[in-house]
């Protein structure tokens, strides 16, 4: 899989989680991005990382009941729906990029959705 | 932006006559610039019925205020405590903040100083016109960058009536030019107009005002 | 009239058949009252019997309210002539329109003239809503979709319910083109359109600058449309010398060349004289490759209309 995947993490949640991982080779070729809250992470900011040569973007926020910014979360999901869209517009592949929300203790859940948003990008390029 | 004119003089005063507290509200936003209800405009108006109210010997607090836009709720936070101590708001916006005015403080009179007239550019200093019909279906890339819905009298897509007459309309031949003597013009200068041959099909006007009170929702803005 | 379609015409009206046969066709218009007068009708008629192929029945002409168009032109038929029912976009939205055509062709009536229509401005009821839900050339799509697709605009076939068959109105689809209008350059384009959206006939605005005809009608040629677009020339006679005045200075668009004026001028009895050069335009008309035919815009002057035709060798009409 060419081009890594840029974690935009929550330094509440995601960032933390991906901490505990360590040298787990499931971060081979993941670049974490820190930001104070996933509502921080904007489209247009997810569609130029893809624009660089990314093969994708993974945002990790809070659970939307667990937010510290309260909505946080749940706008950053709306705005990966709309870099979904515009990637499908574009016919480059919707999967590109992806929200999971992952409290900062549950690095199982984050090594799996790594693991599978990997696999997702390495299936797409094959078809590419 | 949004045009507007004022109303009559005489139909303003009809209006808030039964007001003895009366904040004229501007806006500065379309209405500054087309010179219809900016602060300039409020204190016009505001000096000309203080003026009237004098002759007639009438005694009414006006009070004068102007703010960025009456379409959004923040900005009217400046002017709460002006607008409670009115007893009616003449409202110098277009139609868009005159209503949304209103909205904003339920159960105050709030009322239209302006008409509202089209959503048109400044063609030259104190000129403006209409280029907008807010129809809902851009399709002034077929026509050369041109709109034959507002720009032609009777919104025809596929070329001139037999109206069209040095390049002006007969509707009004000293104010409006033909729609289509500016499209065929625009099109024969970019080199397209063999496309004007193409039978345009009839137009879905359900996207614009025929289709009822328009809304738009952004879903990735709401909450 | 017959509701079934005869063999190789589209709607076989008289004016159809006339055309297709190849017979130099005669057309005039009836404006209908501004009132609910039946009997203004049938006078009017009267004067036309005999003389015309078809009458143009104007549907509220200058955007000033007269009777309908249909109702006129239902009364007309009674009378023994065949109308061309004409439609605006002004007044009617398309299920308006569509609806109209229906009704018309249930009553017998088989030519239909699209036009846009004079703006509101011009007529009695200037503070009205125009609708304009579509322009002349695709109110002339709409016509032929409904007679040679059998279809709605929506799409919808029509027939009156999924098991009945099939009853489309079958109509003879007019419309009208002004030779010296502006842009000049987009004119014969425009009745190219015309064309490709399907009309049968067209007739022209009246006509005085036969030299600017003549180049029109070269560049229609250019274009093959007189081959699939039957063209009938409009003239208007000249009543007096102050009509002819008034034509050439109030009227937009309208080039009268100066010969109309002085032969006016120079005669004693000008409507007789005006009666005689519409008869010899009419003439040289009939010579003009591509001319199908004439409509006699004779306003408000009816009457002589029988006159003009016979004087133009145009009588008795083709029996067809």
């Amino acid at each position: 899989m060419k081009g890594g995947i840029v974690a935009l993490c929550c330094e509440n949640s995601g960032w933390k989680a991906l901490a505990s991982l360590g040298d787990d080779p499931v971060l081979d070729g993941v670049e974490a991005v820190r930001l104070p809250c996933s509502g921080k992470a904007e489209t247009g900011m997810m569609l130029k990382i893809l624009e660089k040569g990314a093969a994708g973007v993974l945002v990790l926020g809070c659970p939307k009941d667990d937010c510290t910014f309260l909505r946080g979360s749940a706008r950053a999901q709306k705005r990966v729906a709309v870099a979904r869209a515009a990637l499908k517009d574009a016919g480059v592949g919707e999967e590109r990029v992806r929200m999971e929300f992952i409290s900062s203790v549950d690095t199982p859940r984050l090594a799996e959705a790594i693991r599978a948003m990997k696999a997702a990008l390495e299936a797409h390029e094959g078809k590419a | 932006m949004i045009t507007a004119v004022r109303k009559p003089f005489d139909e303003i005063r009809d209006l808030v006559k039964g007001y003895d507290r009366l904040l004229i509200l501007g806006c500065g936003t379309c209405v500054t610039v087309c010179m219809a209800g900016g602060e300039k405009e409020v204190g016009i108006l505001a000096s000309t019925l203080r003026l009237a109210d004098q002759k007639d010997g009438r005694s009414r607090e006006i009070t004068e205020a102007t703010i960025e836009r009456q379409c959004d709720r923040e900005f009217f936070d400046a002017v709460k405590e002006k607008m409670a101590a009115a007893d009616a708001v003449l409202s110098m916006a277009c139609g868009v903040g005159a209503q949304f005015c209103g909205e904003v403080f339920a159960g105050k009179a709030v009322l239209p100083a302006l008409n509202t007239k089209f959503y048109g550019t400044t063609e030259g200093p104190g000129v403006w016109s209409a280029r907008c019909s807010g129809c809902g279906t851009c399709v002034i890339a077929d026509f050369g960058g041109i709109c034959p819905v507002t720009r032609c009298s009777k919104s025809l897509l596929n070329g001139p009536c037999g109206g069209s007459s040095k390049g002006k309309c007969e509707v009004d031949p000293a104010n409006i030019e033909c729609g289509w003597q500016l499209i065929h013009d625009r099109m024969k200068l970019l080199g397209r107009l063999a496309d004007l041959e193409a039978v345009q099909p009839l137009k879905d006007w359900s996207t614009g005002r025929d289709g009822g009170p328009g809304r738009i929702v952004k879903e990735d803005a709401t909450l | 009239m017959s509701d079934t379609q005869p063999q190789g015409f589209k709607a076989g009206s008289n004016l159809e058949k006339v055309l297709a046969a190849g017979h130099f066709a005669v057309t005039a218009e009836l404006g209908p009252p501004k009132s609910a007068d039946a009997e203004a009708i049938s006078v009017k008629a009267k004067f036309l019997k005999g003389a015309v192929d078809a009458a143009n029945i104007t549907d509220n002409q200058t955007a000033i309210v007269r009777v309908s168009s249909i109702a006129a032109g239902y009364l007309a038929l009674q009378q023994g002539i065949e109308p061309v029912i004409q439609i605006t976009c002004r007044d009617r939205n398309r299920i308006a329109i569509q609806s109209d055509v229906l009704g018309a062709y249930t009553l017998g009536l088989r030519n239909i003239l699209c036009l846009s229509g004079d703006h509101q401005k011009f007529g009695n009821h200037p503070t009205a809503k125009n609708v304009y839900d579509m322009d002349s050339i695709q109110l002339i799509a709409l016509l032929k979709k409904m007679r040679d697709e059998k279809k709605f605009a929506c799409g919808d076939e029509i027939r009156s319910s999924k098991k009945a068959p099939l009853k489309e109105p079958r109509i003879f689809i007019g419309g009208a083109e002004n030779p010296f209008g502006d842009p000049l350059e987009f004119r014969a384009a425009r009745l190219g359109k015309k064309a490709a959206a399907g009309v049968d006939f067209i007739q022209t605005q009246c006509i005085y600058d036969m030299e600017r005809f003549e180049e029109w009608m070269r560049q229609v040629r250019n274009r093959g449309l007189h081959e699939r677009v039957k063209i009938l020339a409009g003239v208007t006679p000249l009543k007096s010398l102050g009509m002819a005045k008034h034509m050439r200075d109030n009227v937009a668009g309208l080039s009268v060349p100066d010969y109309w004026i002085d032969r006016l001028a120079k005669a004693e009895d000008k409507a007789a004289e005006g009666i005689k050069m519409c008869v010899e335009q009419i003439e040289r008309l009939r010579g003009i490759e591509g001319v199908a035919g004439v409509h006699l815009m004779a306003i408000e002057w009816e009457d002589r209309v029988p006159e003009i035709v016979k004087g133009a060798g145009l009588l008795p009409r083709p029996v067809v």
